[in-house]
């Protein structure tokens, strides 16, 4: 009951005419964010961060924004995978097996339309989730002292490559440079200088917005330019909505089991958003194929995936509000926003800034319904701007992105440091290092080394420390687990995903 | 051909080196010794970039294919041409430095030069209206400061 008068308040925040007017801003530039190939969420999400920071919002519409655009972005990714076949991000990898059939078929409004449905009840069932689920994780975790935290974070790190994850000694590399990057500058504790070389300019360290965009969106223009993708591709036409309240009923409950699916695991540490909406689309398959249309454009085959995806983005945030670990990627630039604003995630923010928590999660019910409200009229105009091609828009995105960086603090050498991070992020790529172990250890970095310290300095120095607890070796035992697993698990998840991929482009 | 991650292996593996050295050199912290001093995580770290960029180096992945050489050499120009609106930004100004960047991208992405033109200018003059009339966010006028 608690709750639901917290959650009553959040409302009051979400519904001021203010927070509305973020909350339909930041849909409309999530959905075209996530709608663009190539800019996912993470890095939209990236490019607005030090938009809202030098704009000088208040934390609450700051976050209003940014968890609209992440909303919004999951929504967008459907729009390329159902008319182009190319997933706007990964997580919509799995819509275009029955999306762009059924736009071949000429029904890509329907597909579009269930699409936008199936993602509304995802996330708002989803939503329904992180209002029970949190504050009992949150209250939880208040039991947590330095020693778990610190296998905690070591837990995220083990399982952010997630089970799909290629290499794990990859994704270690680079939590490991990210960590690195975190440890320039002067120690807190000691007043040490670490790794600065006496500049006066690294005596605080790397910012770690300037790092997310430059490896983001920079590196992205990069590859861009080397494909010479610059034209955009051929999109199939879109006919004009013909959708009647049974097609709607028909894929309900494809849709509620694709987002209860979904929201399970976004929540779980390393599974994330391409998982949700891959095993949403496994399992429908699996109940209700019974004539073999999956794959050949069977609405339910839209529904099912979009369910799973949305439900799994909200789902992630549940983690990542309650302990402060992310568990994706976008998840992490969230974190860095409310970082950024002075506002420390995990279990004590469910106290300290009741009004925030709420307020946000209010607000994403409310930017839930613009988002469906916006997507089944205003579709057609997602979908012409989609036409524009890329070699207008990257270098537009791109200006803006500088924009946002320049005016944070006004000085050219934070622009240089952007296109620094972008060469490296190019070449990151190159060799297949992940990067958002790379973000997530700049995030991370103080607090994951400050819990160590604690840790010690409470026993003595005496190391067994880390280990005394049942709950400390419980996460360890989970994060050991989650970066053998993938080792083993990952090849035969990763030849189904590619195997039905397969099937569907055979058909 | 696994030549990328030995290379890049071997590179990191320098930097753990030398990063694990330099934390080693640290002053002494005022107040003494304490069972964690400011070297013991950048230590740990260091073993653990150490350990994989031997694994990278022991069992390296197949290539990705680097671009031809004229691609590499149209990015570095393209990266010089971003430093450039990044210094360029306070001396000349926003509005001509972002509109000079954003048509030279769009150029060398295929656009014709006519169209890349266009797009430069308008987009910069939109921007910075944007910016400094509704967000109210100063952007410097440089060379069209009168």
């Amino acid at each position: 009951m608690d709750t639901m008068s917290l959650l009553m308040n959040g409302f009051a925040v979400a519904l001021t005419p203010e927070s509305i007017m973020f909350a339909i801003v930041g849909a409309i530039l999530g959905t075209l964010i996530g709608a663009l190939p190539g800019l996912g969420p993470a890095n939209g999400v990236a490019i607005l961060i030090p938009l809202a920071f030098s704009l000088g919002l208040s934390p609450t519409s700051s976050l209003i924004l940014l968890t609209s655009v992440y909303a919004g972005a999951m929504y967008g990714g459907r729009i390329s995978s159902i008319l182009l076949n190319i997933p706007g991000d990964e997580p919509a990898m799995m819509t275009c097996l029955d999306g762009y059939p059924m736009a071949l078929k000429g029904k890509a409004a329907e597909a579009l339309a269930i699409s936008a449905i199936a993602s509304f009840i995802g996330s708002f069932i989803a939503t329904i989730g992180l209002v029970i689920l949190a504050p009992i994780l949150a209250k939880f975790a208040l039991k947590f002292g330095p020693s778990e935290y610190f296998a905690l974070f070591a837990l995220a790190f083990a399982t952010l490559g997630g089970i799909t994850g290629k290499n794990q000694f990859k994704t270690l590399m680079a939590a490991a440079i990210g960590l690195m990057i975190a440890s320039v500058g002067i120690d807190i504790s000691t007043g040490v200088q670490r790794f600065t070389f006496n500049t006066l300019e690294l005596f605080e360290g790397v910012d770690f917005i300037i790092a997310i965009v430059g490896l983001f969106a920079i590196s992205e223009l990069l590859f861009f330019l080397e494909r010479h993708a610059g034209d955009g591709l051929k999109q199939v036409a879109i006919n004009k909505l013909k959708l009647s309240p049974k097609d709607i009923v028909k894929v309900l409950p494809t849709s509620i089991r694709g987002a209860v699916l979904g929201f399970v695991a976004g929540v779980l540490p390393g599974a994330g958003a391409s998982l949700g909406s891959f095993i949403s689309y496994t399992l429908e398959k699996r109940v209700s194929d019974k004539d073999g249309s999956f794959g050949k454009g069977d609405p339910r085959g839209v529904a099912a995936p979009e369910a799973g995806n949305n439900g799994a983005a909200s789902g992630a945030l549940v983690p990542m509000l309650t302990l402060g670990v992310p568990g994706s990627g976008t998840t992490a630039v969230l974190l860095a926003m409310l970082i950024s604003l002075n506002i420390s995630p995990g279990p004590m923010l469910f106290q300290q800034n009741a009004d925030l928590v709420w307020g946000v999660i209010a607000a994403m019910f409310v930017g839930n319904l613009v988002l469906l409200l916006l997507n089944i009229p205003m579709v057609g105009i997602f979908v012409k701007l989609l036409s524009i091609p890329p070699k207008y828009l990257m270098p537009i995105v791109t200006l803006i992105a500088s924009v946002g960086i320049y005016s944070v603090s006004h000085s050219a050498l934070d622009l240089y440091f952007m296109v620094g991070f972008g060469v490296l992020g190019y070449i990151f790529r190159k060799v297949d290092i992940p990067l958002v172990p790379i973000i997530l250890g700049m995030l991370l970095g103080p607090e994951m080394e400050k819990s160590l310290r604690h840790a010690l300095v409470l026993s003595d120095g005496d190391w067994s420390v880390l280990f005394n607890s049942g709950l400390s070796i419980g996460l360890w035992t989970v994060a050991i687990l989650g970066l053998i697993l993938p080792i083993i698990v990952g090849p035969i998840v990763r030849a189904k995903m590619a195997k039905s991929k397969a099937v569907s482009e055979d058909s | 051909m696994r030549i990328n991650d030995r290379v890049f292996g071997m590179l990191m593996l320098i930097l753990a080196v030398a990063y694990g050295w330099e934390a080693t050199q640290f002053p002494v912290p005022f107040g003494g010794h304490e069972s964690v001093g400011p070297e013991t995580f950048p230590i740990m770290l260091a073993v653990i970039l150490g350990i994989s960029s031997i694994y990278m180096i022991v069992r390296p992945d197949p290539d990705e294919k680097w671009a031809p050489v004229a691609m590499l050499i149209e990015l570095s120009v393209v990266v010089l041409s971003m430093l450039a609106f990044a210094w360029a930004i306070e001396p000349i100004g926003f509005m001509p430095a972002a509109a000079l960047v954003v048509s030279f991208l769009s150029w060398r992405m295929g656009a014709s030069i006519a169209k890349s033109l266009i797009t430069g200018v308008t987009s910069s003059v939109i921007i910075f209206f944007l910016f400094n009339n509704v967000l109210e966010l100063a952007l410097p006028l440089g060379l069209l400061e009168f």
